[in-house]
């Protein structure tokens, strides 16, 4: 990958698609000679891979907040047995956590869960009474269950995970995958991100910029209010027909430029608006979920009508359905500390209750329409929480890097498998351990990217996802 | 680039900066070079000394003898397991690089320093009798003839001013310019055109927007909080600064220490805004002393991108891998802005001040009082916060008092008023202090502190982990510090960058001016000019200008006018087969290159032609119209209560930039969200820049304001087009252009049965025109 960041003037156009006035290519291609065998397209046209791909497609469901694993998946008798006793002083020596006036001001109690667990599927795998429809997948799924990180404040955390780095500036996940292999998609955008809960992700628009990559590449995010994209809607009056009449307009008077000029950049702006004007009609079809049949709305539970965490997940089946590479969800509000709506049973509850039925529904959605077979589909959230309580008004754990839960499935790796275990407090890796850069570094290498060779040189140096780390999770490829 | 100065030199004797180093650093120094913590095997390869070091009787590099230099026998190898670079770090030398190698060894192994450490030569343009009308153009014509090329003629009249103008005030020039400029006979019409544009107000705006890229200017705190901030008379203290040329080398001392000037002026003060432009982590749980020094060592890595084209940022975690910093250098510069506090200056009178210390924090306690109290009363009202109240209500209380419109305020007490509690009167006696506390102009500075502080070396960059002390001090590489009692200061920093031996600060600067003029550097990477940087495409070029500007005074407006004026600018930007086939990426500059124009002057340049723009310069930022739903991906929505009037319609330079979401017709476009320096934008072409400019609000309005104004203007269809297509490319169409939009409107007038309409979107196409958002 030694794409320069500046894309050279002649730009080697490969696939059609799109219905650049023949004639001005001709004449192009007339004047240039031979070697210029312009053909046209835009950066994101699909591209072959390092090697062939496991998956085509990537959902990652994300719990902005940081979910905790404690009361999920993460199952820790002897924490129960210990409720209330003060954390061994050898887990604390020389850690540091977010809000630590506080936090270490006494000695940390250990926090029992008050979840029930018990084993579900033919794996036995545990998962808490708060999940009980992901529950009814678990055979489907692999589990990660000694993630670490390295950021515990969220906004940096979250760039970490999303970009391979705590500073903003980096190139997100999406954007590096469709700068490596573009995307299938000739009608929306080949990085989509969809948000709901109560606000947008801490972080913001880094989490899925496209850094020094060329923005073509950055995340476009899909809005459940009015258009999914801004300014998707002609301006009033302006019909389909109409607007059709413009581009056509458009293209013809800048198909003369081209010609007067011999800047191949028109090609791509005349690409670009013909490619705009089928998203104003692809993109608006998407959210029309009038096709999709009663049996399949269910399956996401009764949120889906609604802009919702529900309606997303089926959106992230469309897309893929419909080529798109990466689709990036958020839900937010996983940040249970202890305080007002942030505690452990009512708070927690409620975005679980948000997120458990409608996960459940992709990926059986996926699984019953083959999609399964070339989506991967990844569940986590920026880091995960201390087996210590933290007393606020109510109970709540604090942020912490040692131990997350995240899950994966789909394209590309085992389903039922459970790799790394925990300390029996769950407070560190014990085996198995996995850190945040091994799964970008997984992703990409179900995608068919070896995440040493997809770089990007930018001010003298060869960046990447995985910065000079990651390891591939071996395990629990397929 | 590196290919072809390769094929011009077969013949050569090897050149030791261009062809030998760059190999070296790209595959060697990562473990041989000047990080000594991770150098393998005690060999360095980056200094003349590590490269012919004996070591146990064996040398990586044996001048004059190839198959004796155990570097050359390494790189050669056919046993995998001692090939270098090992497999696991990259792939073997090419042959080409293996070839470089063995013949510069071969030659003698000739070492040269680093060229950007070396001095900027004094050199003078050779003599060449034709083409040419500056010192710059004998430079570039000679290496064109090298390569066997020619440069282009000189782009036609009105190109020429559409470009020039574009280039220089971020406008279009009017037809009325246009034609006085095509009938102005004078031999030096072009060069009176360019002195007029560089005493206009709008060429403050247009190169004070490229410096407010460097200095990652918003208008708010950044990371997920993202509060708004006020640091607008910074961005004015810039265009000020620029539209009476303030001296480069002043401009830098007043930006990184003016504060530190015998008798700083107000204005000097607020000139340290420069380094306030760093973002601000609001939320809970930080440690606030490790987001301080972030914001510390974001000064210093923008400090080095801007003025010296280094990246500084590499040593803050261990010793630089490919260029001679080490992390304890590092920590020394650090310290220059580590002894600094980071007040508000407040420009208000004495008193203002002092009522303004006493009413505001009364009225944030009545503001919190009130959010209280409307908390508890939701609560009571619906048993459940977030459950039974209207998500209208929910959406606004979510709000903080102070973000609410007008709109908001209302429809919240509509829904409370029936309930028969004492919201008016707190809301009231809110707004009666509110109109008290006096109102005047704020702005972020920098300030020595009284009592330096300590500055140690971060392990691994990390803050919790201190080491040595250090104090402040510069690069060992480069020029010395001058001497100074006592402990060193900013401003001793800024005057050794603006040192006459400094052989980065002019190169790295005029290169960045050339950057704007041409798309790319002559050194493509603009903000690295160490060994991992690229090579100068015209390394004379580059210290002959370097020269020009200390030479003529440190003045920008004489470098502008100086690159304007060359017939390397004034060429015709048209391909020509022949030149792209020798130079795909025109590096040679055979002809000048289309440029598409950035977000904020496509807005201005739509604004200019719809004769609707307000050309007031300077002023607290703008809200102008953008699509709903910008603020619902942030973590906190913000209110943009879209100005009106003037404000509507200000140059896009004005508009507020929120770091977490920015004017989405501007980030469209490519423009920088200020999170951190940006020393170059890119210029992309997406579907999304279609959309905006199709159907975004704002540009549908101007679609409309250009058709009245032409109608307006002109009487038939076809004087009509030929109008609106001038004001919009500087040029009248060709008869196969007037044709197709003459078929367009009779197209659109039946379809609307209406004039208005159809006009609207004939000149909506014309601002949808690559030519119309593209310097030519």
């Amino acid at each position: 990958m030694s794409q320069s960041q500046h894309r050279t003037r002649r730009h080697f156009f490969q696939s059609c698609g799109v219905g650049l006035g023949k004639m001005a290519l001709a004449q192009l291609a007339l004047e240039q000679g031979a070697q210029a065998a312009v053909a046209v397209t835009d950066p994101l046209t699909a591209r072959p891979s390092h090697f062939p791909a496991k998956a085509k497609s990537v959902i990652f469901l994300f719990m902005a907040g940081g979910p905790s694993q404690l009361e999920l998946f993460d199952f820790k008798p002897k924490l129960q047995s210990l409720n209330g006793q003060p954390v061994p002083e050898s887990f604390m020596k020389g850690k540091r956590f977010a809000f630590m006036d506080t936090f270490t001001k006494d000695v940390p109690k250990l926090l029992g869960t008050k979840r029930t667990f018990a084993r579900h599927g033919q794996t036995g795998t545990y998962v808490s009474d708060i999940f009980p429809h992901t529950a009814g997948v678990v055979d489907d799924l692999t589990f990660l269950n000694a993630v670490t990180t390295d950021v515990f404040n969220h906004a940096p955390a979250k760039l970490f995970c999303n970009t391979g780095s705590a500073q903003s500036g980096r190139p997100g996940m999406g954007a590096w995958v469709t700068y490596g292999i573009g995307s299938e998609s000739r009608d929306l955008p080949g990085f989509v991100v969809l948000q709901s809960g109560p606000r947008g992700p801490r972080g913001g628009a880094p989490l899925w910029g496209s850094g020094f990559l060329p923005t073509a590449y950055q995340g476009v995010p899909f809005r459940n209010v009015g258009d999914p994209i801004l300014d998707l809607a002609s301006p009033p009056g302006m019909t389909p027909e109409r607007q059709k009449q413009a581009i056509g307009a458009i293209g013809d008077l800048n198909g003369m430029r081209l010609e007067a000029t011999g800047d191949p950049e028109i090609a791509t702006r005349i690409a670009a608006y013909e490619m705009a004007y089928r998203m104003q009609s692809s993109a608006p079809e998407l959210m029309d979920l009038g096709s999709e049949s009663k049996a399949t709305l269910d399956l996401y539970g009764p949120e889906v009508g609604k802009p919702s965490f529900a309606r997303n997940c089926l959106l992230a089946r469309r897309l893929v359905q419909r080529g798109v590479r990466f689709v990036q969800l958020y839900h937010t509000d996983w940040d249970h500390h202890g305080g007002p709506g942030q505690d452990l049973e009512h708070g927690f509850e409620k975005v679980c209750h948000q997120v458990d039925h409608p996960i459940s529904g992709l990926v059986r959605d996926l699984k019953q329409s083959g999609l399964l077979e070339s989506t991967l589909v990844v569940w986590g959230g920026e880091f995960g929480r201390t087996p210590m309580g933290e007393v606020r008004e109510t109970t709540g754990r604090n942020h912490h890097i040692e131990s997350a839960t995240m899950w994966m499935a789909g394209a590309g790796v085992k389903r039922g498998v459970r790799h790394g275990v925990t300390d029996e407090l769950g407070f560190a890796a014990a085996e198995g351990k996995v850190h945040m850069h091994d799964v970008q570094a997984t992703i990409l290498h179900l995608l068919g990217l070896d995440h040493r060779k997809l770089t990007f040189r930018f001010q003298g140096r060869d960046f990447r996802l995985t910065d000079v780390h990651g390891e591939l999770i071996r395990p629990i490829l397929a | 680039m590196i290919a072809l100065l390769v094929v011009l030199s077969v013949g050569k004797p090897i050149d030791f900066n261009t062809e030998i180093r760059p190999i070296l650093s790209d595959r060697c120094f990562k473990c041989h070079g000047p990080d000594a913590k991770n150098r393998k095997r005690g060999l360095r390869l980056d200094t003349p000394e590590g490269l012919t070091k004996d070591i146990d009787g064996d040398h990586a590099v044996m001048a004059g003898d190839p198959d004796k230099s155990v570097l050359f026998q390494r790189v050669t190898t056919k046993d995998e397991d001692d090939r270098m670079p090992p497999a696991d770090v990259g792939p073997a030398l090419t042959p080409k690089q293996v070839d470089l190698l063995r013949r510069w060894i071969a030659e003698g192994a000739k070492w040269q320093g680093h060229w950007a450490f070396e001095p900027v030569r004094k050199n003078e343009p050779p003599a060449v009798d034709s083409w040419t009308r500056n010192g710059i153009d004998p430079f570039i014509y000679l290496r064109l003839k090298a390569e066997g090329l020619t440069p282009s003629a000189e782009a036609d009249r009105v190109t020429l001013i559409r470009r020039v103008s574009l280039d220089l005030l971020g406008l279009p020039p009017t037809p009325q310019e246009v034609a006085a400029f095509v009938a102005d006979k004078r031999a030096n019409a072009y060069e009176r055109l360019v002195d007029r544009l560089l005493t206009s107000p709008h060429h403050g705006e247009r190169w004070g927007r490229h410096w407010l890229d460097l200095a990652r200017y918003a208008d708010s705190n950044g990371y997920s909080i993202d509060s708004p901030r006020r640091i607008w008379k910074y961005r004015d203290w810039v265009i000020d600064a620029i539209n009476r040329d303030l001296p480069f080398d002043q401009f830098t001392v007043e930006q990184i220490a003016g504060d530190l000037l015998p008798g700083a002026t107000l204005d000097q003060r607020i000139a340290t805004g420069f380094h306030r432009n760093t973002m601000l982590n609001e939320e809970g749980g930080i440690d606030k002393e490790q987001f301080r020094i972030d914001a510390v060592a974001d000064r210093v890595a923008t400090t080095g991108s801007v003025f010296l084209g280094l990246t500084l940022g590499c040593a803050r975690c261990h010793d630089h891998k490919f260029d001679p910093i080490s992390q304890k250098e590092y920590f020394q510069f650090f310290a220059f802005f580590n002894d600094a506090d980071e007040p508000t200056l407040e420009m208000g009178t004495p008193d203002e001040i002092k009522r303004f210390k006493t009413l505001k924090p009364k009225l944030d306690k009545m503001e919190s009082d009130l959010n209280a109290y409307q908390r508890k009363w939701l609560k009571t009202l619906s048993g459940d916060e977030d459950k039974a109240v209207p998500t209208e209500i929910a959406t606004i209380t979510a709000l903080g008092t102070n973000q609410r419109d007008d709109k908001q305020w209302k429809t919240l007490f509509d829904y409370l008023k029936p309930k028969g509690l004492e919201f008016p009167q707190r809301i009231k006696a809110i707004e009666e202090i509110r109109k008290q506390v006096p109102r005047y102009a704020t702005t972020l500075i920098m300030e020595q502190r009284k009592e330096p502080r300590e500055t140690h070396v971060h392990i691994g960059g990390d803050f919790t982990r201190p080491s040595d002390l250090v104090t402040p001090g510069v690069l060992q590489v480069m020029h010395k510090l001058p001497a100074t009692p006592g402990r060193p200061t900013r401003l001793d920093l800024a005057r050794w960058l603006v040192a006459a031996d400094n052989s980065l600060l002019t190169r790295v600067t005029v290169n960045r001016v050339w950057q704007q003029y041409f798309g790319l550097g002559l050194v493509e990477t603009e903000s690295d000019f160490g060994t991992q940087g690229g090579v100068p495409s015209h390394p004379e070029l580059l210290d002959w200008l370097a020269n020009q500007l200390p030479a003529r005074g440190w003045s920008m407006k004489a470098l502008h006018r100086l690159i304007v004026t060359s017939a390397t600018y004034r060429q015709a930007s048209r391909q020509r087969p022949e030149l792209d086939e020798r130079d795909a990426r025109n590096r040679l500059l055979g002809r000048q290159n289309r440029l598409r124009l950035e977000g904020e002057v496509i807005r201005d340049s739509a604004l200019a032609v719809s004769g609707m723009l307000d050309r007031r310069v300077g002023g607290p930022s703008v809200f102008p119209p953008q699509p709903d739903g910008v603020f619902g991906f942030t973590q906190i929505p913000r209110v943009w209560n879209t100005s009106t009037g003037g404000d509507r319609h200000r140059r896009g330079l004005y508009t507020y930039i929120w770091r977490s979401a920015p004017h989405p017709s501007l980030l469209v476009f490519d423009s920088p969200d200020g999170q951190f320096t940006c020393t170059r934008r890119n210029r992309s072409t997406t579907p999304l820049q279609a959309l905006t400019l199709l159907n975004d609000q704002a540009f549908v309005e101007l679609a409309q304001g250009f058709a009245r104004r032409v109608e307006k203007e002109r009487a038939s269809d076809r004087e009509r087009i030929a109008w609106a297509f001038t004001l919009a490319t500087g040029r009248a169409p060709q008869p196969a252009e007037r044709e197709r939009l003459e078929r367009f409107l009779v197209q659109q007038r039946a379809s609307f049965k209406q004039a208005a309409p159809a006009w609207a979107a004939t000149t909506r196409v014309i601002l949808n025109l690559d030519e119309f958002i593209t310097r030519e």
